[in-house]
């Protein structure tokens, strides 16, 4: 009987899943704001007792919209993603990517062709955990 | 009746008749940050001269609760493009399957299963069991509804009706196990196998539009179960 408790604890033990943070090396992408036109900006704080401080900011250059961190810094967390959505709530969203690094300038280029008159908010999500750490409304 | 059904029935009740065996089973299983507790009545029916092959039915409760758990496009016609006997063995269409990512998914199930067992000594048996048709309830949950670099935040309850069919055909949650038995005792066992469950939620609209629109997402779970068994 105790083999059997052990074998099935141990099945247990080696189902449980390794967490990957994002990098936190700091990063300064090549995005030159003053060759882009500024469409919106916004100022990026913590939600739900996560640290998240810096302004995200809305450019176009060259009939591609971009999102810029610049500058960022968050605390660290698994999974966590870029999200620009037309709500508060995130109910519809465009995902950016992985969050680059927890620290630095870092752009994004927004994928699709989207009315971007209907986005105003950047979300950094923990996406694996359904968690928002930080959030922009932008003007 | 069918004379190839008559011949079946003939050779599994065959010469000594038939036995049955009733019994109640509490069953947990854990998977990847995930699990199960399930209850269970069964009867089951020893038949063939030698009794070692019984067939049998019952009712089973089963209590799903996870973490950010993926779930997956889930009706056939889109996962694989055909809803027919042969579903089973065609590939799934990748670009079709859409997720929903659920924080703390919970299910619980009532399904009528069917069960097949061959018995190798009186203390030690082999079988397999698997839900046939039932409901669902749970509580409304908040997802992710994630399709390629467009998402959207949806909530979805677990789907009501539960019908095995065949493979993604399948609807709502329905649970299945394979196990090994022991029995220390003439009314005493223990179970230890591997319990493999569909859970279905169904979005509050349908977030999926592309082949088709759709609102049905289901999460396969594999698990390491452990349960007791007592004969009634």
């Amino acid at each position: 009987m105790k083999k059997i408790v052990g074998i099935f604890l141990l099945t247990c033990l080696f189902s449980c899943e390794v967490e990957e943070n994002t990098p936190s090396k700091p990063i300064d992408d090549d995005f030159d704001a003053s060759m882009a036109t500024k469409l919106k900006m916004g100022t990026l704080v913590g939600i739900g007792g996560h640290t998240a401080t810096g302004t995200a900011t809305l450019y176009e250059e060259g009939g591609q919209k971009f999102v810029v961190l610049d500058p960022y810094e968050s605390q660290n967390g698994p999974d966590l993603k870029v999200y620009l959505s037309k709500n508060v709530s995130a109910s519809s969203y465009i995902n950016l990517g992985p969050l680059k690094s927890v620290m630095g300038k870092q752009a994004y280029p927004v994928p699709g062709n989207p009315n971007i008159n209907e986005y105003g908010y950047v979300h950094i999500w923990c996406e694996q955990y359904s968690v928002e750490f930080g959030r922009a409304q932008l003007q | 009746m069918k004379p190839g059904l008559a011949a079946l029935l003939i050779l599994l009740f065959s010469i000594d008749g038939i036995s049955q065996k009733s019994e109640l089973n509490a069953t947990g299983a854990v998977g990847n940050t995930e699990g199960t507790i399930s209850l269970l009545y069964g009867m089951d029916w020893e038949v063939g001269k030698e009794k070692k092959i019984a067939i049998g039915w019952g009712a089973r409760f089963t209590s799903y609760f996870g973490a950010n758990q993926y779930y997956i496009t889930a009706p056939a016609e889109i996962t694989s493009g055909d809803t027919g006997p042969l579903v089973i063995f065609k590939e799934n269409i990748e670009e079709n399957i859409d997720t929903f990512l659920i924080k703390s998914p919970q299910v619980n199930s009532l399904n009528a299963f069917i069960n097949l067992r061959y018995k190798f000594s009186e203390k030690i048996m082999i079988g397999f069991n698997i839900d046939v048709i039932g409901f669902s309830l749970g509580g409304s949950k908040n997802g992710n509804y994630i399709n390629g670099y467009e998402g959207a935040m949806e909530r979805a309850t677990p789907t009501p009706f539960n019908l095995l069919l065949i493979s993604d055909n399948d609807k709502g949650s329905l649970n299945s196990e394979l196990y090994l038995k022991y029995y220390w005792n003439v009314r005493w066992g223990v179970k230890l196998g591997a319990q493999f469950l569909f859970t279905e939620y169904t979005t509050d609209t349908e977030v999926q539009q592309f082949p088709e629109p759709n609102d049905r997402f289901r999460n396969k779970s594999l698990m390491g179960a452990l349960g007791v068994s007592f004969k009634l």
